[in-house]
């Protein structure tokens, strides 16, 4: 508490004055890093920058057709602004992550956008002179073009409609015109520095004072996982709001020769905080205490409140370096608790042959009483469904009562994927297994990727938790979407030389065919009388 | 040897008949492999480009006096004897108030009203003092100055932005470091945009289009260190070159291709305060604003510590830069300034200023217009494997019939001549630019006749080698025949 003291007494007084006077303006930032141990100790931590700009509403889609008003920005990135104006998005939400999700060993995700690979849905007002379609195209190029990703990839190919899994995380303005979700996402995009540096761009403070300074993409991209997100969504009666998250799990075991789980944000980060961010309203750090074990923290935190203890970076004293120690060596744990995550999935691809194979779940309940999910899978056209060898069977014996409220959009070669959802009841503590038999593309010649013998990246299956109405019929969707791991499909490949082969072959069948009949119909065949040698 | 007698045409027929097929199926294959190539309307771009326009101008002196008004003729065609160049493409008529009598009420004719006095102007009016021979010669000046701005000494050609119908005004204030300390964390930009900006646009609004957009940066890093002097820090010329830190800042949002002019408000860091301009000589320059030709204006604003509350931009201070932006946009438009001993009594651009613009944007224009259709023309002439396709031919025509309608209309209305001349540039820029003209531009002939030779060497050549033979059989025939004539007739 000492500290905390020194530190409000020698802070000069402009910045106060500076922030009274900022929080009665219209916009607020806030940043926010929360840090947690995880069970196999390694350490999550999550960026949160979140950016209200007060009173303001997305365009309306009926007013593309005339100019719009100047835009003015202060707080909010007028690059990502002028994008969700020009296209008249309500909501939007991009995730690009790197790695596969844990979810048995590292609980469920504090931001719940983690499948692998690019994942971009937008809500949209319909009605506009320009369609939904044609202005989710922009979306994704402009956002493409922002971010340095290939996200142009996320054409009709991979587009699909689900409404009832993605809900509108805030309010859709009222316009009298319906609302459309669209949905893609690209598992095979590889997220790097690349795509970290204009995400930097947006935040107010860059990545040069406040919390957002710790964002070091040598040690954000050396993580086991990490993944970053741009959420932008109106609530009523507050304003737009934008929400930046990165998300990492490190792993401070790899570094140590003492195999302790000891962190602290030079040893996570490679940086400490030397100063805040002038314009962040609220700037904090938030760390999990560890449960059941000894530890000690340094420097001693200002706030505890039940299990987390509370830093605030603009206050307290700089440099700011969190430290995190262990008495004892970590010993890994034989068993891993679920605590909140309430199933587990594994999804696989079975079959050796390039035409067919089997799309098979395997889906364990970790609760003693039944849970509700709804499944949901967006396949694009390489995989198909055969909707009639659909079996669940719960702990190996067919059931076909635990699937209902069937969706299915089937896909249409070349141009639109599949979209199938189902309704899961999954019984209490048992295991259920899923089959249903698939059929893989044929591909044209040209639709191949340059690296066409690595296979298809699938985009993972997500499963989100639904609660039954009083009278049980209606359903509503809870939060907490859980996505699978994605899947590789190996398709039929061709030999890529093969036009110019085709080409020189057929050349050397006509000519031959060409000579042959030529010489035939030119050649004098002349009967030639040999007279028998007198002998 | 006996040798039996065979009869050869046949043989000889089907040769010719397979290489009839191949001669008649020669259309077919250059009709399948060749690349659309429409023909442009060459000669028509060429003639158009010979012709020259001219702006004509009629001046209105209200005056009955016709002795003065043929002094003022006569002092102003020297004038324009003695600088060709400057008033290239227009044509200046001098009449008296009994011959313009009846256009006096048309709008577009300039009226110069003798008065006592400063000279001032109002509308397209021009109130001057003209008792006096040095008057006239005054006059002949102001008037140079005022219908032909741009001189060959301070012509703004490579400051003004190339002509678009629509500009992007971005906005920046940018500050180096905000954790600093001291920094200026909001602007009112509303009301600075409002009282200097908006008149000056709506003024230009007959020629180009304005979007407005405004963002706030708090940690905007130069790229280089300025130099340290005693009390301040300084930025050389070489310095000013590489001001704009692209990779740091991000200017403007990339969602439509309009060109963008910038201006930014740089506060420096505490650190480098004040930051000054320096001259070539190394002394600090009194002006904190420079123009980055055709890109935008920058000044750099010191925040003065005592009058400091630290966080907007005080109101005085946001008039002055505000005052300032509005210059740099006027001169990063072309828009003329007016001679020092004219005043005006109304504020914002007055219509002689006005009307020197469009006049330079028409003649511009149609230079542009002219030159980029005589480029397409040589450039489709001059590359045989170029395609030019119906759009490309489309815009081409529609730019030729816009440059027609300007040179139709240029007599008549200056606005109207001007709207043509903007869409014939637009027109004749965009089927420059077309896509479609590269299609085949890298599809080598090395690639083509990669893929035939395996064909046609192996089929053609037993048709060659028959076809020789079938003609030395035919000649071997023929001397045999000779012969057998000469040996009948010898026996």
């Amino acid at each position: 508490m000492a500290t905390l003291l020194d530190v409000l007494n020698s802070d000069d007084g402009l910045l106060n004055v500076g922030r009274t006077a900022l929080s009665m303006a219209p916009n607020t930032s806030k940043s926010l890093l929360s840090l947690k141990t995880l069970q196999d100790g390694k350490v999550a931590s999550k960026f949160t920058f979140t950016t209200l700009l007060k009173d303001a509403a997305p365009r309306d889609p009926s007013t593309l057709d005339s100019q719009d008003e100047s835009q003015h920005y202060t707080l909010f990135p007028l690059a990502l602004g002028q994008i969700l104006r020009q296209y008249a998005v309500t909501e939007m939400h991009l995730a690009l992550n790197a790695g596969n999700w844990n979810y048995d060993r590292w609980g469920y995700p504090e931001e719940q956008g983690v499948g692998t690979g690019a994942e971009l849905w937008a809500w949209m007002g319909d009605g506009a002179a320009i369609t939904v379609d044609e202005r989710w195209k922009g979306l994704r190029n402009a956002l493409a073009g922002l971010f340095c990703a290939s996200l142009g990839s996320l054409d009709e190919l991979r587009t699909t409609s689900p409404a009832q899994t993605f809900i509108p995380e805030g309010t859709l303005p009222d316009w009298g015109v319906p609302h459309t979700v669209r949905h893609a996402s690209l598992p095979s995009e590889h997220v790097c520095t690349e795509n970290l540096t204009p995400f930097l761009k947006l935040l107010p403070c860059k990545s040069l004072s406040g919390i957002a300074s710790l964002l070091n993409p040598h040690r954000l991209f050396d993580a086991d996982w990490h993944g970053m997100g741009v959420h932008v969504l109106w609530r009523e009666g507050e304003g737009v709001e934008m929400r930046l998250t990165f998300q990492s799990v490190s792993d401070p075991l790899r570094h140590d020769a003492a195999k302790k789980q000891d962190w602290s944000l030079q040893s996570l980060f490679d940086r400490t905080i030397h100063r805040s961010c002038p314009v962040a309203h609220s700037s904090e750090i938030v760390v999990a205490l560890p449960k059941n074990a000894f530890y000690s923290i340094k420097p001693e935190p200002p706030v505890i409140d039940r299990s987390s203890a509370h830093f605030d970076v603009n206050i307290h004293q700089k440099p700011l370096d969190v430290i995190l120690t262990w008495p004892e060596p970590f010993s890994y744990p034989l068993d891993y608790q679920s605590e909140s995550t309430n199933f587990s999935v594994k999804r696989t691809l079975r079959g050796p042959s390039q035409a067919h194979g089997q799309l098979s779940l395997v889906i364990t309940n970790h609760r003693p009483y039944t849970i509700h999910t709804l499944y949901l899978e967006t396949m694009p056209w390489l995989l198909q469904f055969y909707l009639h060898t659909l079996e669940a069977r719960v702990d190996g014996v067919l059931r076909a009562d635990i699937i209902s409220n069937l969706t299915y959009i089937p896909s249409v070669p070349h141009s639109r994927p599949t979209t199938f959802q189902a309704l899961l009841s999954l019984p209490p503590s048992s295991t259920v297994e899923i089959t249903m038999d698939v059929t893989k593309a044929f591909l044209r010649y040209t639709e191949h990727p340059p690296d066409a013998q690595r296979g298809w990246d699938l985009p993972p299956a997500i499963f989100t938790p639904v609660e039954f109405a009083k009278n049980g019929t209606s359903f509503s969707v809870k939060e907490g979407r859980l996505y699978t791991s994605t899947l590789l499909v190996d398709l039929a490949t061709p030999d890529f030389s093969m036009p110019y082969n085709v080409i020189i072959f057929t050349c050397s069948v006509i000519a031959y065919i060409f000579g042959s009949i030529f010489n035939l119909l030119t050649r004098r065949f002349v009967i030639v009388h040999i007279e028998p040698t007198k002998s | 040897m006996t040798q039996p007698h065979i009869n050869s045409v046949p043989n000889i027929s089907i040769v010719l008949a397979y290489c009839a097929v191949i001669i008649l199926a020669l259309p077919a294959w250059w009709y399948t492999t060749s690349i659309q190539r429409l023909s442009l309307p060459s000669s028509r771009v060429h003639q158009l480009a010979q012709s020259h326009l001219q702006l004509p101008i009629s001046l209105c002196i209200e005056t009955s006096d016709v002795e003065l008004t043929n002094s003022v003729r006569k002092t102003l065609s020297t004038q324009i004897s003695r600088e060709l160049e400057r008033w290239k493409g227009l044509l200046v008529n001098v009449e008296g108030k009994v011959a313009c009598a009846g256009e006096s009420d048309k709008s577009d004719v300039y009226t110069i009203i003798p008065t006592s006095g400063p000279s001032w102007i109002q509308g397209r009016r021009l109130y001057t003092p003209l008792n006096g021979p040095s008057y006239i010669i005054q006059l002949a000046h102001t008037i140079t100055s005022l219908l032909a701005p741009y001189s060959a000494s301070n012509d703004p050609e490579h400051r003004v932005a190339q002509y678009s119908p629509r500009y992007r005004l971005a906005f920046s204030l940018l500050n180096e470091d905000a954790a600093a300390g001291n920094a200026i964390l909001d602007w009112k930009i509303q009301d600075g945009l409002k009282a200097n900006v908006n008149p000056i646009l709506h003024r230009l609004s007959p020629l180009h289009n304005f979007t407005i957009e405004s963002q706030v940066q708090f940690h905007a890093p130069l790229a280089f260190t300025p130099r340290q002097l005693d009390q301040a820090h300084g930025l050389t010329p070489e310095d000013l070159t590489v001001f704009v830190n692209s990779a740091d800042w991000t200017l403007s949002s990339s969602s439509s291709n309009d060109p963008v002019l910038h201006f930014i408000l740089f506060i420096p860091s505490v650190a480098h305060r004040p930051l000054r301009l320096l001259r070539n000589d190394g002394s600090a320059s009194a002006s904190t604003a420079f123009l980055v030709p055709q890109w935008g204006g920058i000044i750099i604003h010191n925040p003065k510590l005592g009058s400091f509350s630290g966080e907007e931009l005080p109101q005085q201070d946001l008039n002055d830069v505000f005052y300032v932006f509005t210059n740099q946009l006027l001169a990063l438009l072309g828009v003329p300034s007016l001679p020092p001993n004219v005043a005006k009594r109304t504020s914002g651009l007055s219509d002689w200023q006005l009307d020197a613009l469009v006049r330079r944007r028409v003649l511009e224009n149609a230079q542009g217009s002219q030159d980029t259709l005589l480029s397409i023309v040589k450039l489709v002439d001059q590359i045989e494997n170029m395609p030019v396709g119906e759009d490309v031919k489309g815009d081409v025509e529609d730019a030729l019939d816009a440059l027609t309608k300007m040179y139709e209309t240029s007599t008549t209305s200056l606005y109207q001549a001007f709207s043509h001349s903007a869409e014939s540039f637009v027109l004749a820029s965009r089927a420059f630019f077309n896509p479609g003209m590269l299609a085949l531009l890298y599809f080598p002939a090395e690639h083509k006749y990669g893929v035939y030779a395996p064909l046609f060497a192996s089929a053609l050549i037993p048709l060659l080698v028959a076809a020789l033979r079938e003609l030395s059989a035919y000649r071997q025939e023929r001397r045999t025949d000779k012969e057998a004539a000469t040996k009948t007739i010898r026996q």
